[in-house]
């Protein structure tokens, strides 16, 4: 696990991961639809990705294409519905959905309330009540599970090998592997993005 | 003419239910129109503002069944003000000081309050069916009323609608002793829902067929509901999240595999992707499947899923199923026959995941497929040429590129020819959205080939007053036409005024027609209402000035034979 030892730049807070000049393409919604229409207040804002604080809202020009009222033409029902969805996998602080191989049902924790990977170990093994899962994230090779989890580019990776600030920032999900499912996964390798 | 007595030919009467037909038959002579209104049991009113409610009752005395379309449908994108109309209210009102024996009521796009709901409750003792879809105004204490009163409710279906939910007892609201329920659809409200109040309902409802439920209700309570509901046709899951334990997942997996009857199935919300297979055994009798709300349901999973309903004839999924996974329902689905593909990423990401050649594989494997709306980041012409080849029996063909103005993403041409194909080869089409980069040309073939044609979408096409010319006369069995943000003026709204009678409606927003415009049109065709919406320049649009020349950001017009509406609100000017 890398902790430490590296400069403020690596952990600060942004979109898209370092060293790389992704942006987050997503624009704001607060020119959209529910202007006069005063059907609701509670507008999608969600296009915008809070990052403890700082918000930060990237306002590409091509035609201002989400800047349209009432386009796409997607009834309010769905927009509301699908700004829930993101609300609920939302990136960073806040609870994540945790799903383990062989178990049939999902879990939800909060990121937030863990200090560390020791602290994640310690609660995923509480929410299994299996032990291994601590281990899977402290000794790589010697357990049968590992730790991947969804950053929020889709990608899957390994747990432990971002710094913990930068883990929580990006982490949409963990998934709890069977080790011999995860080499043909597609795990993005160790140092991709280095 | 008459070789029969009136019972004899209004027995006869009674095997035609279609609306259209039934108009037809009222036509043939005075006797027939006098048997037709008194026989007449379903009543469809398409535009609530076409006619009245003392109109409706004088002609027709005796239905039970009324079906009501309040705005445009253009409102479901948020083009329609809040309070501009659509009000239920007088209708409630009107039936319940007469005669009628209502029995079922649908509106679509209405507005309804919690007192109507409660004067429909109290108002028709044998009071079966409640079907809202799209509307607004009401609360949970207007549900509580109807589950109250209505003795012998069978159907209580809320699809879509905007509802305040005061989180009370309506369910608990059904008497101990109501025992009739068929169908009970409550996925749209937002709050929580009382479990013991809803299981102890389904349980005693023998007769339930469709149970959709909403997001508070969790794995654990679907499966003791599904225990109690074996017998159940369509089904809505809820929250699919469990926190509690996998018992619960083992109790639901045995409940569905005794839902032999289980045909349609929705929902997942919040789902938990590989608890889907828990109904792997039940979907090679699905012949409905909608899961275009299940957000985190995506990839192998879906695919999984999708791969066991080969029985499948209506399809409703979000795009995150890709290309791929289109190719997988092709092959699999050889029933189909409706389609929509919804956009996931509504932020214009551009992480859209399905293209063209999800389309053409899906034309190309499903033989039966008449309906289809594709939302999608591209198209060629080519493609849709495929299409069109593939598919000559569309119905209604829907297809929303999602940035404006977007050309063949080959060749950078229009995609004139592309649709020109689909209308050219689809002789039963009824229905039309079209998108992307499109030039008068389009209109041409529109106005050429689609004889059936009878509802139009239009965004962001078109060059000149030719193009809307085309379709108006062309098209002679348009009923609804909807513009929004295409150079169309005033030449082409006034070319023909007598159009508008064989049409329902116009609708037009952004585009280049003129107050000016309006009101000539308005002079010229009394039997229509023209409406100009008109929120945000309540002062700026004055009537006596600029010579009428301002621009109209949205007209909607319609014909009607009661005249101008009197519940118009102050933003919107009728002439």
């Amino acid at each position: 696990m890398e902790k430490g030892g590296l400069g403020l730049e690596i952990t600060e807070l942004r979109l898209g991961l370092p060293g790389t000049e992704k942006m987050m393409k997503k624009r704001g919604f607060t020119e959209m639809i529910m202007t006069s229409s005063g059907s609701n207040s509670d507008q999608c804002e969600s296009g915008v990705v809070s990052s403890g604080g700082d918000v930060e809202k990237v306002n590409e020009s091509p035609v201002a294409k989400s800047q349209v009222v009432g386009w796409p033409p997607v009834c309010s029902y769905r927009w509301k519905n699908s700004c829930k969805e993101v609300s609920t996998t939302k990136v960073g602080l806040g609870y994540v959905k945790v799903s383990m191989d062989g178990v049939p049902y999902l879990r939800k924790m909060d990121l937030g309330s863990s200090q560390g990977y020791d602290d994640l170990a310690f609660a995923l093994d509480k929410l299994f009540s299996f032990h291994g899962i601590g281990v899977a994230l402290k000794d790589g090779d010697n357990c049968e599970y590992v730790t991947i989890y969804e950053d929020k580019d889709g990608d899957w990776m390994l747990a432990g090998d971002v710094p913990w600030g930068m883990f929580i920032e990006s982490c949409k999900r963990l998934r709890i592997m069977k080790r011999s499912d995860a080499t043909g996964f597609g795990l993005q390798p160790r140092g991709a993005d280095e | 003419m008459n070789y029969f007595p009136d019972e004899v030919i209004e027995h006869v009467f009674d095997f035609v239910t279609s609306h259209k037909d039934r108009n037809s038959i009222s036509l043939v002579c005075k006797s027939w129109f006098k048997i037709e209104r008194y026989s007449r049991q379903n009543v469809f009113i398409g535009n609530c503002y076409a006619i009245n409610p003392e109109r409706l009752l004088r002609r027709f005395p005796c239905f039970k069944s009324l079906t009501l379309k309040g705005k445009p449908h253009f409102a479901d994108f948020n083009l329609v003000p809040h309070g501009w109309g659509g009000f239920v209210q007088p209708w409630i009102e009107a039936l319940a000081r007469s005669r009628v024996g209502l029995e079922e009521l649908r509106l679509k796009r209405m507005v309804v309050t919690d007192e109507s709901l409660e004067l429909l409750s109290r108002s028709f003792v044998n009071f079966k069916s409640l079907v809202l879809v799209s509307c607004e105004g009401f609360s949970t204490d207007g549900l509580a009323s109807i589950a109250s009163n209505c003795r012998h409710l069978q159907d209580l279906d809320l699809q879509e609608n905007e509802i305040d939910d005061h989180r009370g007892q309506w369910l608990s609201c059904f008497p101990e002793t109501y025992t009739s329920l068929v169908t009970l659809n409550f996925a749209c409200l937002e709050g929580e829902t009382n479990l013991v109040a809803l299981e102890r309902l389904v349980a005693r409802s023998p007769n339930l067929r469709s149970l959709k439920l909403n997001r508070a209700v969790p794995l654990d309570a679907l499966a003791r509901l599904m225990a109690c509901a074996p017998q159940i046709v369509d089904l809505g899951v809820g929250s699919y999240e469990d926190e509690q334990d996998s018992e619960s997942c083992l109790k639901l997996q045995a409940a569905i595999r005794k839902c032999t009857s289980l045909r349609s199935l929705s929902g997942f919300l919040e789902a938990a992707p590989h608890c889907l297979s828990a109904f792997h055994p039940v979907c090679h009798n699905l012949t409905s499947l909608n899961l275009s709300y299940a957000a985190e349901i995506h990839g192998s999973h879906l695919i999984k899923l999708i791969e066991h309903c080969k029985k499948l004839q209506r399809l409703w999924i979000l795009d995150s199923i890709g290309d791929k996974g289109l190719e997988v329902v092709a092959s699999t689905c050889k029933e189909l026959q409706e389609l929509r593909v919804f956009p996931t990423d509504l932020q214009g990401g551009g992480n859209t995941a399905v293209t063209e050649d999800g389309l053409v594989a899906i034309s190309a494997g499903c033989p039966k497929l008449h309906s289809i709306l594709y939302f999608c980041q591209q198209m060629t012409n080519a493609a849709l040429i495929t299409v069109a080849k593939n598919c000559p029996n569309f119905i209604r063909f829907r297809l929303c590129i999602l940035e404006p103005h977007k050309p063949d993403h080959v060749t950078s041409q229009p995609l004139d020819e592309g649709f020109g194909a689909i209308v050219q080869a689809c002789k039963n089409l009824k229905r039309l959205s079209v998108s992307g980069l499109l030039t008068d040309q389009v209109f041409l073939y529109i106005g050429m080939y689609a004889t059936e044609l009878e509802m139009l979408s239009i965004a962001f096409a078109g060059d000149t007053d030719k193009g809307m010319l085309y379709v108006l006369n062309g098209c002679k069995k348009m009923r609804k036409l909807e513009i929004r943000d295409s150079p169309f003026g005033d030449a082409a709204l006034l070319a023909d005024v007598n159009k508008y009678e064989t049409m329902r409606s116009l609708w037009m927003s952004s585009c280049e027609v003129t107050l000016g415009g309006c009101k000539r049109l308005a002079r010229k065709a009394p039997w229509l209402n023209v409406e100009i919406i008109n929120e945000n320049d309540n002062n700026r649009m004055e009537e006596n000035g600029y010579e009428g020349r301002q621009k109209v950001d949205k007209l909607y017009l319609y014909r009607t034979v009661v005249g101008t509406r009197v519940d118009a609100p102050p933003f919107v000017w009728i002439h």
